[in-house]
């Protein structure tokens, strides 16, 4: 502990790791701490079984749901976009490798009770049975659109300029409303319907990454790793590593000393480790951080498959506001033993949603119906943190709670921001040089 | 995976020191250094080779720890689906063979079915060593022990000198093998994973895989 370092990371949830592996490869003497004798935070997937029992403060089960070491439960819920950001850095810094990953069977959208699955392409969307045959061309013609368009060229715009509104968009293809919800909600991963006033290109990209991503691998645009979530920040946290960075788990950390209005280094009461910079998550530095809402998750399992999902084995749901009175979505992320998160034969489904009410839990219940029988539940609301400040004057850069959202697109943002405003530059990947000698191996 | 060979994960593991880069460079590319710590295997941790078993091709890939095992714990993450564990020791160095059961521990909670072998490094130092170090020496009566202890969990044992190079290939020969065998009977390798960044296989509606080539 009684060293300098360039950076000390605190925490080590999939941002801080991330974080800690970029700063390694370009060069930067990295020490990563963490409170837990874990990896991963609030990203972790614990295991087994009775570590979820334990966490929520209720009695253990043993082997009641199958074995519990087969269980690893996430708690906060997300799927990878296969062409999304995250993908894009698991691949550029070569973590893909360290993990093993499935497609996610299905993505479903719910309408009027119901949920149907998403069509993505033309094909898909005339054999749905979610519009009415005319609907059904407008839509068509909608994606095509998006398809062609390209920003530069004002030739595939028609008519429609980047600038122009989303909701101008939907207009001009005549989409009614139920159509506009799940192309904004379920396609395009819109949180709420503050996007229908911005310029349109970011719907357009959004459907854009949406199809690109199903077109990967099939079935849906969504990978999970086995294993769960927890392994992410386990791999980054050896790609950190393998880069010099010096681990150090089950770590008090006492207090930040501050110097002139800046960082000088990290005490855990007996030792002060040196740095200039501190990157952490908001639960190390509380008094720099505000809180601006709250996530709302429940985490269930199952005996049975979702109804009406032809018994995938993985899905995701998303309930649009629109659908149930909100103003933000319901989200249902169900993964099974198929990618190693269960005991044979159950199923783990967690319904989340940003806060809206005094009743959070009752804010689940759409979700929670679409369920069916439910052997357990856990419940928790969080609070939503975001640093005071860019920490550009204390050197102390602190990344922002995990948000509702199902995929990783928002914690990709805030990650490649935090880097910039450590570094003052955008991260280049063609400082990663591992090792790959497949090729000249015999 | 899509390429049909079969292939095979071996994690090093051991105590930090015990020269587990250095059986993973001669696995890599037959190399030996002398630099030592964290600038020495800056960027090492995978590597992957073609064996022939039974006149077929199989692939190892190796793992190295990264060092994490320095300060701190390697994490599971590492001993997902690895078909076998290399368990590294110095043969002079008493302690990090008397270990070797809690590392046994570790392998067989976190890496389900893996195959362990033992692996004693530094054979070249063994006659050379003082007689003062003579007393921190692993002896074959040590070693007998151990594996009258463990018969049943060690699917090999070797003793190995990454200076030399002594034992080395044959090792990783007789580990592919073995691993490769054992397989067979037990037909256990996963066909249905996808690795990002490398080409996709699209599956169609009848279930069938589409090759691009």
């Amino acid at each position: 502990m009684d060293e300098t370092y360039d950076v000390i990371v605190m925490g080590t949830g999939l941002k801080e790791c991330i974080l800690s592996g970029m700063l390694s490869v370009s060069g930067k003497k990295v020490l990563h701490v963490d409170r837990n004798p874990y990896y991963g935070g609030e990203s972790a997937s614990l295991t087994p079984l009775d570590q979820v029992y334990q966490h929520f403060g209720k009695p253990v089960v043993g082997d009641k749901y199958g074995r519990g070491r087969d269980w690893n439960v996430d708690l906060i819920p997300k799927f990878l976009m296969a062409n999304g950001q995250l993908v894009k850095l698991l691949i550029h810094t070569g973590v893909t490798r360290y993990l093993e990953f499935k497609s996610v069977d299905g993505s479903y959208v719910y309408k009027g009770g119901k949920i149907y699955k998403v069509p993505a392409d033309e094909k898909e969307a005339l054999a749905s049975s979610l519009m009415g045959m005319f609907e059904k061309r407008r839509f068509k013609n909608f994606l095509q659109h998006v398809q062609d368009y390209n920003e530069e060229d004002p030739k595939t715009h028609k008519g429609v300029s980047p600038d122009h509104v989303a909701k101008f968009l939907y207009e001009k293809h005549g989409l009614d409303a139920n159509t506009q919800d799940f192309t904004g909600h379920a396609l395009a991963l819109f949180r709420n319907d503050e996007y229908m006033a911005q310029p349109c290109i970011d719907l357009i990209k959004r459907c854009r990454l949406y199809s690109d991503s199903l077109a990967r691998y099939g079935r849906s645009p969504y990978l999970y790793p086995l294993y769960g979530l927890g392994e992410l920040p386990q791999g980054f946290a050896r790609l950190s590593a393998i880069y010099g960075g010096t681990y150090m788990l089950d770590k008090p950390i006492e207090k930040i000393v501050m110097e002139d209005g800046h960082v000088v280094g990290v005490s855990d009461g007996k030792e002060t480790a040196k740095c200039g910079i501190v990157v952490c998550d908001p639960t190390y530095a509380p008094e720099r951080c505000k809180k601006v809402g709250q996530v709302v998750r429940a985490i269930c399992i199952l005996n049975h498959p979702i109804d009406n999902t032809k018994d995938a084995q993985s899905v995701q749901i998303i309930i649009p506001q629109n659908q149930v009175n909100r103003k933000d979505d319901i989200y249902v992320c169900m993964v099974s033993t198929a990618h190693n998160v269960c005991a044979r034969n159950y199923y783990l489904a967690i319904v989340a949603t940003t806060v809206e009410t005094n009743d959070p839990e009752k804010e689940l219940q759409p979700g929670l119906d679409l369920l069916g029988a439910i052997e357990e539940k856990f419940v928790s609301v969080v609070d939503l943190m975001e640093p005071t400040d860019d920490g550009k004057e204390s050197k102390i850069f602190i990344s922002k709670s995990y948000d509702a959202t199902t995929h990783f697109e928002t914690t990709c943002v805030d990650v490649l921001d935090v880097f910039k405003r450590i570094t003052g530059e955008d991260f280049d990947f063609s400082k990663v040089k591992h090792t790959d000698t497949e090729a000249v191996a015999e | 995976m899509a390429t049909g060979v079969p292939s095979y994960k071996v994690i090093l593991h051991g105590e930090y020191g015990v020269g587990k880069s250095s059986i993973f460079r001669r696995f890599m590319n037959d190399t030996f250094t002398t630099a030592t710590g964290k600038q020495s295997t800056i960027g090492l941790d995978q590597s992957t080779r073609t064996y022939k078993v039974d006149s077929q091709d199989v692939k190892l890939t190796l793992w190295d720890t990264g060092g994490m095992e320095r300060m701190s714990f390697i994490g599971s993450s590492y001993y997902r689906g690895a078909h076998a564990a290399l368990l590294c020791y110095s043969v002079n160095n008493r302690d990090s063979f008397t270990i070797l059961s809690q590392y046994i521990l570790d392998i067989v909670m976190n890496a389900e079915g893996a195959k362990i072998f033992l692996c004693g490094n530094m054979s070249d130092q063994v006659d050379s060593a003082s007689d003062k170090d003579q007393s921190n020496v692993v002896t074959d009566s040590d070693l007998e022990q151990f594996m009258s202890q463990c018969e049943d969990v060690l699917s090999g044992v070797y003793r190995v000198s990454c200076k030399d190079g002594t034992g080395l290939q044959d090792m990783f020969q007789d580990m592919a093998r073995f691993l490769h065998r054992n397989s067979m009977s037990k037909m256990t390798l996963r066909r249905d994973l996808v690795q990002p960044g490398s080409t996709p296989e699209r599956e169609d509606a009848s279930g069938e895989k589409r090759r691009c080539c």
